[in-house]
Protein backbone atom coordinates (compact mmCIF):
# COMPACT_ATOMS: atom_id res chain seq x y z
CA UNK A 1 0.00 0.00 0.00
CA UNK A 2 2.75 2.42 0.98
CA UNK A 3 4.56 1.52 -2.22
CA UNK A 4 1.46 2.41 -4.21
CA UNK A 5 1.22 5.69 -2.41
CA UNK A 6 4.77 6.64 -3.27
CA UNK A 7 4.15 5.74 -6.90
CA UNK A 8 1.16 8.11 -6.97
CA UNK A 9 3.33 10.84 -5.52
CA UNK A 10 5.98 10.11 -8.12
CA UNK A 11 3.42 10.32 -10.91
CA UNK A 12 2.18 13.63 -9.58
CA UNK A 13 5.67 15.03 -9.13
CA UNK A 14 6.43 14.16 -12.74
CA UNK A 15 3.49 16.25 -13.89
CA UNK A 16 4.24 19.13 -11.58
CA UNK A 17 7.96 19.50 -12.20
CA UNK A 18 9.86 17.01 -14.35
CA UNK A 19 7.45 16.86 -17.24
CA UNK A 20 5.55 20.04 -16.53
CA UNK A 21 2.87 20.35 -19.23
CA UNK A 22 3.60 23.96 -20.10
CA UNK A 23 7.34 24.17 -19.51
CA UNK A 24 8.37 20.71 -20.74
CA UNK A 25 5.61 19.42 -22.99
CA UNK A 26 4.77 22.94 -24.28
CA UNK A 27 1.04 22.20 -24.06
CA UNK A 28 -1.78 24.53 -23.10
CA UNK A 29 0.10 27.65 -24.16
CA UNK A 30 -2.95 29.41 -25.62
CA UNK A 31 -4.92 29.48 -22.39
CA UNK A 32 -1.72 30.30 -20.48
CA UNK A 33 -1.57 33.46 -22.57
CA UNK A 34 -5.21 34.34 -22.18
CA UNK A 35 -6.08 33.97 -18.51
CA UNK A 36 -2.82 35.09 -16.92
CA UNK A 37 -3.43 38.83 -16.82
CA UNK A 38 -4.73 38.50 -13.29
CA UNK A 39 -3.96 36.09 -10.43
CA UNK A 40 -7.59 35.43 -9.52
CA UNK A 41 -8.71 34.15 -12.92
CA UNK A 42 -5.62 32.01 -13.39
CA UNK A 43 -6.13 30.24 -10.07
CA UNK A 44 -9.76 29.33 -10.80
CA UNK A 45 -8.76 28.26 -14.30
CA UNK A 46 -6.03 26.06 -12.81
CA UNK A 47 -8.48 24.39 -10.44
CA UNK A 48 -11.06 23.81 -13.18
CA UNK A 49 -8.48 22.33 -15.52
CA UNK A 50 -7.02 20.09 -12.81
CA UNK A 51 -10.47 18.69 -12.05
CA UNK A 52 -11.32 18.06 -15.69
CA UNK A 53 -7.96 16.46 -16.49
CA UNK A 54 -8.12 14.22 -13.43
CA UNK A 55 -11.64 12.96 -14.05
CA UNK A 56 -11.36 12.62 -17.81
CA UNK A 57 -8.14 10.63 -17.36
CA UNK A 58 -9.88 8.46 -14.79
CA UNK A 59 -12.85 7.80 -17.07
CA UNK A 60 -10.84 7.26 -20.22
CA UNK A 61 -8.44 4.97 -18.45
CA UNK A 62 -11.24 2.84 -17.05
CA UNK A 63 -12.73 2.59 -20.54
CA UNK A 64 -9.36 2.05 -22.23
CA UNK A 65 -9.97 -1.63 -22.96
CA UNK A 66 -13.37 -0.86 -24.47
CA UNK A 67 -12.57 2.15 -26.66
CA UNK A 68 -12.04 1.05 -30.28
CA UNK A 69 -8.64 2.42 -31.29
CA UNK A 70 -9.75 3.91 -34.62
CA UNK A 71 -12.28 6.22 -33.04
CA UNK A 72 -10.42 6.74 -29.80
CA UNK A 73 -9.75 10.47 -30.26
CA UNK A 74 -13.40 11.17 -30.97
CA UNK A 75 -14.42 9.09 -28.00
CA UNK A 76 -11.92 10.87 -25.75
CA UNK A 77 -13.13 14.25 -26.95
CA UNK A 78 -16.75 13.29 -26.36
CA UNK A 79 -15.94 12.32 -22.78
CA UNK A 80 -13.87 15.46 -22.16
CA UNK A 81 -16.44 17.75 -23.73
CA UNK A 82 -19.29 16.26 -21.71
CA UNK A 83 -17.28 16.66 -18.51
CA UNK A 84 -16.47 20.27 -19.31
CA UNK A 85 -20.08 21.10 -20.11
CA UNK A 86 -21.23 19.48 -16.88
CA UNK A 87 -18.56 21.43 -14.95
CA UNK A 88 -19.68 24.63 -16.60
CA UNK A 89 -23.33 23.95 -15.76
CA UNK A 90 -22.49 23.22 -12.14
CA UNK A 91 -20.40 26.38 -11.87
CA UNK A 92 -23.25 28.41 -13.36
CA UNK A 93 -25.76 26.96 -10.92
CA UNK A 94 -23.79 27.14 -7.68
CA UNK A 95 -20.80 29.44 -8.24
CA UNK A 96 -22.34 32.02 -10.51
CA UNK A 97 -19.83 34.77 -9.78
CA UNK A 98 -16.80 32.61 -10.49
CA UNK A 99 -18.33 31.23 -13.65
CA UNK A 100 -19.00 34.77 -14.81
CA UNK A 101 -15.37 35.69 -14.26
CA UNK A 102 -14.10 32.75 -16.25
CA UNK A 103 -16.67 33.30 -19.00
CA UNK A 104 -15.60 31.46 -22.13
CA UNK A 105 -12.49 29.85 -20.71
CA UNK A 106 -14.33 27.03 -18.97
CA UNK A 107 -15.68 25.99 -22.34
CA UNK A 108 -12.23 26.30 -23.82
CA UNK A 109 -10.86 23.67 -21.46
CA UNK A 110 -12.13 21.22 -24.09
CA UNK A 111 -9.56 22.50 -26.54
CA UNK A 112 -6.76 22.59 -23.98
CA UNK A 113 -4.14 20.23 -25.33
CA UNK A 114 -3.17 19.08 -21.84
CA UNK A 115 -6.42 17.21 -21.29
CA UNK A 116 -6.31 15.32 -24.58
CA UNK A 117 -2.53 15.02 -24.36
CA UNK A 118 -2.68 13.24 -20.99
CA UNK A 119 -5.53 11.05 -22.20
CA UNK A 120 -3.51 9.97 -25.23
CA UNK A 121 -0.11 9.73 -23.61
CA UNK A 122 -0.99 8.32 -20.21
CA UNK A 123 -4.57 7.29 -19.57
CA UNK A 124 -4.79 4.92 -22.54
CA UNK A 125 -1.86 2.87 -21.26
CA UNK A 126 -2.21 3.03 -17.48
CA UNK A 127 -4.48 2.03 -14.64
CA UNK A 128 -7.41 4.33 -13.73
CA UNK A 129 -6.04 5.51 -10.39
CA UNK A 130 -2.57 6.16 -11.81
CA UNK A 131 -4.21 8.17 -14.57
CA UNK A 132 -6.26 10.11 -12.06
CA UNK A 133 -3.14 11.18 -10.20
CA UNK A 134 -1.33 11.88 -13.45
CA UNK A 135 -4.20 14.23 -14.32
CA UNK A 136 -3.96 15.96 -10.95
CA UNK A 137 -0.19 16.30 -11.25
CA UNK A 138 -0.36 17.78 -14.71
CA UNK A 139 -3.21 20.08 -13.73
CA UNK A 140 -1.20 21.32 -10.76
CA UNK A 141 1.88 21.79 -12.92
CA UNK A 142 -0.20 23.84 -15.32
CA UNK A 143 -1.71 25.88 -12.48
CA UNK A 144 1.75 26.56 -11.06
CA UNK A 145 3.01 27.96 -14.35
CA UNK A 146 -0.19 29.99 -14.79
CA UNK A 147 0.22 31.48 -11.35
CA UNK A 148 3.88 32.31 -11.89
CA UNK A 149 3.10 34.00 -15.18
CA UNK A 150 0.07 35.79 -13.75
CA UNK A 151 2.06 36.98 -10.76
CA UNK A 152 4.67 38.62 -12.97
CA UNK A 153 2.14 39.99 -15.45
CA UNK A 154 -0.15 41.48 -12.83
CA UNK A 155 2.78 42.94 -10.92
CA UNK A 156 4.57 44.44 -13.90
CA UNK A 157 1.52 45.18 -16.02
CA UNK A 158 -0.80 46.79 -13.51
CA UNK A 159 1.25 47.02 -10.30
CA UNK A 160 -1.17 44.79 -8.43
CA UNK A 161 -1.35 41.47 -6.61
CA UNK A 162 -4.79 39.83 -6.45
CA UNK A 163 -6.25 43.20 -7.35
CA UNK A 164 -4.50 45.10 -4.54
CA UNK A 165 -2.10 47.87 -5.43
CA UNK A 166 1.36 47.01 -4.21
CA UNK A 167 3.56 49.39 -6.15
CA UNK A 168 3.60 52.44 -3.85
CA UNK A 169 2.31 55.70 -5.21
CA UNK A 170 5.60 57.59 -4.71
CA UNK A 171 7.26 55.35 -7.29
CA UNK A 172 4.63 56.38 -9.83
CA UNK A 173 5.22 59.99 -8.84
CA UNK A 174 8.93 59.46 -9.37
CA UNK A 175 8.26 58.39 -12.94
CA UNK A 176 7.67 54.65 -12.66
CA UNK A 177 5.23 53.32 -15.23
CA UNK A 178 3.31 50.07 -15.62
CA UNK A 179 4.49 47.94 -18.50
CA UNK A 180 1.63 47.98 -20.98
CA UNK A 181 3.23 45.10 -22.86
CA UNK A 182 2.66 42.76 -19.91
CA UNK A 183 -1.12 43.16 -20.12
CA UNK A 184 -1.09 42.03 -23.73
CA UNK A 185 -0.43 38.54 -25.06
CA UNK A 186 3.19 39.18 -26.18
CA UNK A 187 4.14 39.89 -22.56
CA UNK A 188 2.99 36.39 -21.65
CA UNK A 189 5.05 34.93 -24.49
CA UNK A 190 8.20 36.54 -23.12
CA UNK A 191 7.51 35.33 -19.59
CA UNK A 192 6.59 31.80 -20.62
CA UNK A 193 9.66 31.63 -22.82
CA UNK A 194 11.89 32.67 -19.96
CA UNK A 195 10.18 30.26 -17.56
CA UNK A 196 10.72 27.38 -20.00
CA UNK A 197 14.37 28.33 -20.29
CA UNK A 198 14.76 28.64 -16.52
CA UNK A 199 13.03 25.33 -15.84
CA UNK A 200 15.00 23.40 -18.42
CA UNK A 201 18.35 24.80 -17.43
CA UNK A 202 17.59 24.03 -13.78
CA UNK A 203 16.66 20.45 -14.70
CA UNK A 204 19.89 20.13 -16.69
CA UNK A 205 21.93 21.43 -13.78
CA UNK A 206 20.47 18.88 -11.40
CA UNK A 207 21.12 16.12 -13.94
CA UNK A 208 24.75 17.11 -14.30
CA UNK A 209 25.20 17.09 -10.56
CA UNK A 210 24.06 13.53 -10.49
CA UNK B 1 -15.32 -16.92 -24.12
CA UNK B 2 -13.26 -18.44 -26.91
CA UNK B 3 -12.74 -14.98 -28.40
CA UNK B 4 -10.43 -13.85 -25.62
CA UNK B 5 -7.20 -14.23 -27.61
CA UNK B 6 -8.37 -11.94 -30.44
CA UNK B 7 -10.23 -9.58 -28.17
CA UNK B 8 -8.22 -6.68 -29.49
CA UNK B 9 -9.40 -7.32 -33.01
CA UNK B 10 -12.92 -7.82 -31.83
CA UNK B 11 -12.81 -4.42 -30.11
CA UNK B 12 -12.07 -2.80 -33.47
CA UNK B 13 -14.68 -4.64 -35.53
CA UNK B 14 -17.06 -2.39 -37.42
CA UNK B 15 -20.02 -3.55 -35.39
CA UNK B 16 -18.26 -2.77 -32.17
CA UNK B 17 -17.09 0.67 -33.31
CA UNK B 18 -20.60 1.71 -34.23
CA UNK B 19 -22.06 0.23 -31.08
CA UNK B 20 -19.49 1.95 -28.91
CA UNK B 21 -19.95 5.30 -30.65
CA UNK B 22 -23.74 5.07 -30.29
CA UNK B 23 -23.56 4.06 -26.67
CA UNK B 24 -21.07 6.78 -25.80
CA UNK B 25 -23.10 9.48 -27.50
CA UNK B 26 -26.28 8.36 -25.78
CA UNK B 27 -24.60 8.29 -22.36
CA UNK B 28 -22.97 11.68 -22.90
CA UNK B 29 -26.14 13.34 -24.16
CA UNK B 30 -28.18 11.95 -21.32
CA UNK B 31 -25.59 13.16 -18.84
CA UNK B 32 -25.55 16.66 -20.29
CA UNK B 33 -29.31 16.85 -20.71
CA UNK B 34 -29.92 15.72 -17.14
CA UNK B 35 -27.46 18.21 -15.60
CA UNK B 36 -28.59 21.07 -17.81
CA UNK B 37 -32.26 20.35 -17.17
CA UNK B 38 -31.82 19.68 -13.49
CA UNK B 39 -29.79 22.81 -12.84
CA UNK B 40 -31.80 25.17 -15.04
CA UNK B 41 -33.90 26.38 -12.14
CA UNK B 42 -30.83 27.36 -10.12
CA UNK B 43 -29.20 29.02 -13.11
CA UNK B 44 -32.25 31.08 -13.99
CA UNK B 45 -32.64 32.19 -10.41
CA UNK B 46 -28.97 33.23 -10.43
CA UNK B 47 -29.35 35.15 -13.67
CA UNK B 48 -32.50 36.89 -12.54
CA UNK B 49 -30.81 37.91 -9.30
CA UNK B 50 -27.75 39.08 -11.21
CA UNK B 51 -29.93 41.16 -13.53
CA UNK B 52 -31.56 42.83 -10.55
CA UNK B 53 -28.19 43.45 -8.91
CA UNK B 54 -26.97 45.16 -12.05
CA UNK B 55 -30.03 47.36 -12.38
CA UNK B 56 -29.61 48.36 -8.74
CA UNK B 57 -25.89 48.95 -9.28
CA UNK B 58 -26.58 51.19 -12.27
CA UNK B 59 -29.06 53.15 -10.17
CA UNK B 60 -26.40 53.51 -7.47
CA UNK B 61 -28.40 51.57 -4.88
CA UNK B 62 -25.71 48.96 -4.36
CA UNK B 63 -22.23 50.11 -3.60
CA UNK B 64 -19.29 47.91 -2.73
CA UNK B 65 -20.24 44.60 -1.16
CA UNK B 66 -23.04 42.42 -2.40
CA UNK B 67 -26.07 42.39 -0.07
CA UNK B 68 -28.07 39.28 0.71
CA UNK B 69 -30.64 37.83 -1.66
CA UNK B 70 -33.58 39.07 0.38
CA UNK B 71 -32.15 42.56 0.64
CA UNK B 72 -31.70 42.71 -3.13
CA UNK B 73 -35.29 41.64 -3.75
CA UNK B 74 -36.54 44.19 -1.25
CA UNK B 75 -34.47 47.01 -2.75
CA UNK B 76 -35.58 46.09 -6.24
CA UNK B 77 -39.26 45.90 -5.37
CA UNK B 78 -39.32 49.22 -3.52
CA UNK B 79 -37.23 51.28 -5.92
CA UNK B 80 -37.39 49.85 -9.43
CA UNK B 81 -40.42 49.79 -11.68
CA UNK B 82 -40.31 48.14 -15.07
CA UNK B 83 -42.23 50.14 -17.70
CA UNK B 84 -42.83 50.15 -21.43
CA UNK B 85 -42.76 53.34 -23.49
CA UNK B 86 -43.75 54.13 -27.06
CA UNK B 87 -41.62 56.00 -29.62
CA UNK B 88 -42.64 59.37 -28.15
CA UNK B 89 -41.44 58.44 -24.69
CA UNK B 90 -44.93 57.99 -23.22
CA UNK B 91 -45.56 55.19 -20.79
CA UNK B 92 -47.90 52.58 -22.25
CA UNK B 93 -49.62 49.61 -20.71
CA UNK B 94 -49.76 46.98 -23.41
CA UNK B 95 -46.79 45.56 -25.26
CA UNK B 96 -47.06 47.26 -28.66
CA UNK B 97 -44.73 46.31 -31.53
CA UNK B 98 -42.40 49.32 -31.24
CA UNK B 99 -42.45 49.67 -27.52
CA UNK B 100 -39.21 49.99 -25.56
CA UNK B 101 -38.69 48.67 -22.09
CA UNK B 102 -36.97 50.66 -19.39
CA UNK B 103 -36.86 50.98 -15.63
CA UNK B 104 -37.90 53.86 -13.42
CA UNK B 105 -35.97 54.50 -10.25
CA UNK B 106 -38.30 55.73 -7.53
CA UNK B 107 -37.58 57.03 -4.08
CA UNK B 108 -40.53 57.63 -1.74
CA UNK B 109 -42.94 57.76 -4.67
CA UNK B 110 -41.07 60.39 -6.66
CA UNK B 111 -39.12 59.67 -9.81
CA UNK B 112 -35.38 59.89 -9.22
CA UNK B 113 -34.20 58.69 -12.61
CA UNK B 114 -34.48 56.08 -15.30
CA UNK B 115 -32.43 53.10 -16.39
CA UNK B 116 -31.95 52.00 -19.99
CA UNK B 117 -31.03 48.46 -20.97
CA UNK B 118 -27.95 48.35 -23.21
CA UNK B 119 -27.83 45.45 -25.60
CA UNK B 120 -25.03 45.45 -28.11
CA UNK B 121 -22.44 43.32 -29.80
CA UNK B 122 -18.98 43.09 -28.35
CA UNK B 123 -15.81 41.61 -29.73
CA UNK B 124 -16.71 37.97 -28.98
CA UNK B 125 -20.38 38.09 -28.19
CA UNK B 126 -23.25 40.12 -26.88
CA UNK B 127 -22.72 42.76 -24.22
CA UNK B 128 -25.71 43.45 -22.00
CA UNK B 129 -25.80 46.14 -19.39
CA UNK B 130 -27.70 49.03 -17.87
CA UNK B 131 -27.17 52.77 -18.12
CA UNK B 132 -28.89 54.92 -15.53
CA UNK B 133 -29.73 58.61 -15.82
CA UNK B 134 -30.71 61.21 -13.29
CA UNK B 135 -34.13 62.77 -13.63
CA UNK B 136 -32.69 65.77 -15.50
CA UNK B 137 -32.56 63.55 -18.59
CA UNK B 138 -28.94 64.24 -19.39
CA UNK B 139 -26.60 63.20 -16.57
CA UNK B 140 -25.48 59.59 -16.28
CA UNK B 141 -25.85 58.34 -12.75
CA UNK B 142 -24.42 54.88 -13.23
CA UNK B 143 -23.50 52.06 -15.53
CA UNK B 144 -23.26 48.32 -15.08
CA UNK B 145 -22.55 45.28 -17.20
CA UNK B 146 -24.83 42.29 -16.82
CA UNK B 147 -23.32 39.81 -19.22
CA UNK B 148 -20.52 39.75 -21.76
CA UNK B 149 -17.99 37.38 -23.25
CA UNK B 150 -15.03 39.70 -23.75
CA UNK B 151 -11.44 38.62 -23.11
CA UNK B 152 -10.82 38.47 -19.35
CA UNK B 153 -8.28 41.06 -18.30
CA UNK B 154 -8.66 43.07 -21.51
CA UNK B 155 -12.18 43.69 -22.81
CA UNK B 156 -13.47 41.90 -19.74
CA UNK B 157 -12.43 44.92 -17.70
CA UNK B 158 -15.74 46.51 -18.72
CA UNK B 159 -17.22 44.71 -15.74
CA UNK B 160 -14.69 46.15 -13.30
CA UNK B 161 -15.71 48.85 -10.86
CA UNK B 162 -13.22 51.51 -12.02
CA UNK B 163 -14.51 51.38 -15.56
CA UNK B 164 -18.17 51.54 -14.58
CA UNK B 165 -17.57 54.35 -12.09
CA UNK B 166 -16.16 56.32 -15.00
CA UNK B 167 -19.62 56.89 -16.43
CA UNK B 168 -21.04 58.69 -13.42
CA UNK B 169 -21.63 62.38 -14.10
CA UNK B 170 -21.09 62.23 -17.85
CA UNK B 171 -23.55 64.25 -19.95
CA UNK B 172 -25.46 63.43 -23.12
CA UNK B 173 -26.03 67.11 -23.95
CA UNK B 174 -23.26 69.44 -25.09
CA UNK B 175 -22.98 73.14 -24.26
CA UNK B 176 -25.39 73.95 -27.11
CA UNK B 177 -27.96 71.54 -25.62
CA UNK B 178 -27.52 69.16 -28.57
CA UNK B 179 -27.56 65.41 -28.10
CA UNK B 180 -24.13 63.82 -27.97
CA UNK B 181 -23.49 60.21 -27.05
CA UNK B 182 -21.17 58.85 -24.39
CA UNK B 183 -18.05 57.40 -25.96
CA UNK B 184 -15.17 55.36 -24.69
CA UNK B 185 -11.88 57.18 -25.17
CA UNK B 186 -8.61 55.65 -26.23
CA UNK B 187 -6.63 56.09 -23.06
CA UNK B 188 -7.63 58.58 -20.39
CA UNK B 189 -10.49 60.98 -21.07
CA UNK B 190 -8.50 63.69 -19.28
CA UNK B 191 -6.14 63.74 -22.28
CA UNK B 192 -8.96 64.76 -24.62
CA UNK B 193 -9.86 68.36 -25.48
CA UNK B 194 -11.81 70.10 -22.72
CA UNK B 195 -15.15 70.17 -24.57
CA UNK B 196 -15.05 66.39 -25.07
CA UNK B 197 -14.21 65.36 -21.53
CA UNK B 198 -17.80 65.42 -20.31
CA UNK B 199 -18.83 62.91 -22.95
CA UNK B 200 -15.96 60.41 -22.85
CA UNK B 201 -14.97 57.83 -20.28
CA UNK B 202 -11.49 56.38 -19.74
CA UNK B 203 -10.76 53.56 -22.13
CA UNK B 204 -9.24 50.17 -21.40
CA UNK B 205 -5.77 49.52 -22.78
CA UNK B 206 -5.71 46.47 -25.00
CA UNK B 207 -9.46 46.59 -25.57
CA UNK B 208 -9.90 49.11 -28.37
CA UNK B 209 -12.46 47.03 -30.24
CA UNK B 210 -14.58 46.24 -27.19
CA UNK B 211 -14.61 49.97 -26.46
CA UNK B 212 -15.61 50.82 -30.00
CA UNK B 213 -18.50 48.33 -30.09
CA UNK B 214 -19.72 49.38 -26.67
CA UNK B 215 -19.60 53.06 -27.71
CA UNK B 216 -21.63 52.23 -30.81
CA UNK B 217 -24.13 50.25 -28.79
CA UNK B 218 -24.55 53.01 -26.24
CA UNK B 219 -25.04 55.57 -28.98
CA UNK B 220 -27.70 53.47 -30.73
CA UNK B 221 -29.53 52.88 -27.48
CA UNK B 222 -29.42 56.55 -26.54
CA UNK B 223 -30.79 57.56 -29.94
CA UNK B 224 -33.60 55.03 -29.57
CA UNK B 225 -34.47 56.30 -26.11
CA UNK B 226 -33.84 60.01 -26.84
CA UNK B 227 -37.61 60.67 -26.70
CA UNK B 228 -37.65 59.44 -23.10
CA UNK B 229 -34.71 61.65 -22.19
CA UNK B 230 -36.44 64.62 -23.82
CA UNK B 231 -39.56 64.10 -21.70
CA UNK B 232 -37.41 64.07 -18.61
CA UNK B 233 -35.59 67.24 -19.69
CA UNK B 234 -38.91 69.02 -20.36
CA UNK B 235 -40.22 67.95 -16.99
CA UNK B 236 -37.07 69.31 -15.39
CA UNK B 237 -37.40 72.62 -17.31
CA UNK B 238 -41.01 72.96 -16.24
CA UNK B 239 -40.05 72.27 -12.65
CA UNK B 240 -37.31 74.89 -12.84
CA UNK B 241 -39.74 77.43 -14.33
CA UNK B 242 -42.27 76.68 -11.66
CA UNK B 243 -39.91 77.35 -8.82
CA UNK B 244 -39.01 80.97 -9.63
CA UNK B 245 -42.62 81.73 -10.56
CA UNK B 246 -43.72 80.61 -7.14
CA UNK B 247 -41.04 82.60 -5.38
CA UNK B 248 -42.15 85.77 -7.19
CA UNK B 249 -45.69 85.30 -6.00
Amino acid sequence: MSQEKTSYIEIMAKGIWKENPVAYQILGICSALAVTVKMSTSIVMGIALTMVTAFSSLLISSLRKKIPSNIRIIAELAIIASLVIVTDQILKAFFYDISKQLSIFVGLIITNCIVLGRAEAFALANKPLDSFFDGIGNGLGYSLVLMAVAFLRELLGSGKFFGFNIIPQFLFDAGYQNMGLMVLAPGAFFIIGMLVWLKNSLSRLSKEER
Amino acid sequence: MSEIPNKNQDKNSRKNVILFALLLSVVCSVLIAVTAGGLRGFQQANMELDRKINILKAAGLIKGKKPSKEKIKELYDTHIKEVLVDGQGKVIEANLPNSLSLYFYQENGSLKGYILPINTRGLWGKIQGYLAFENDGQTVSGFSIFSHSETPGLGGEIESAWFQKNFKGKKILNSQNKFISIGIAKGKSANLPKDKQAHYVDGISGATLTGRYLSEGIEQTLIKYEAVSITFRQKQLRAQKDVPAKSVQ
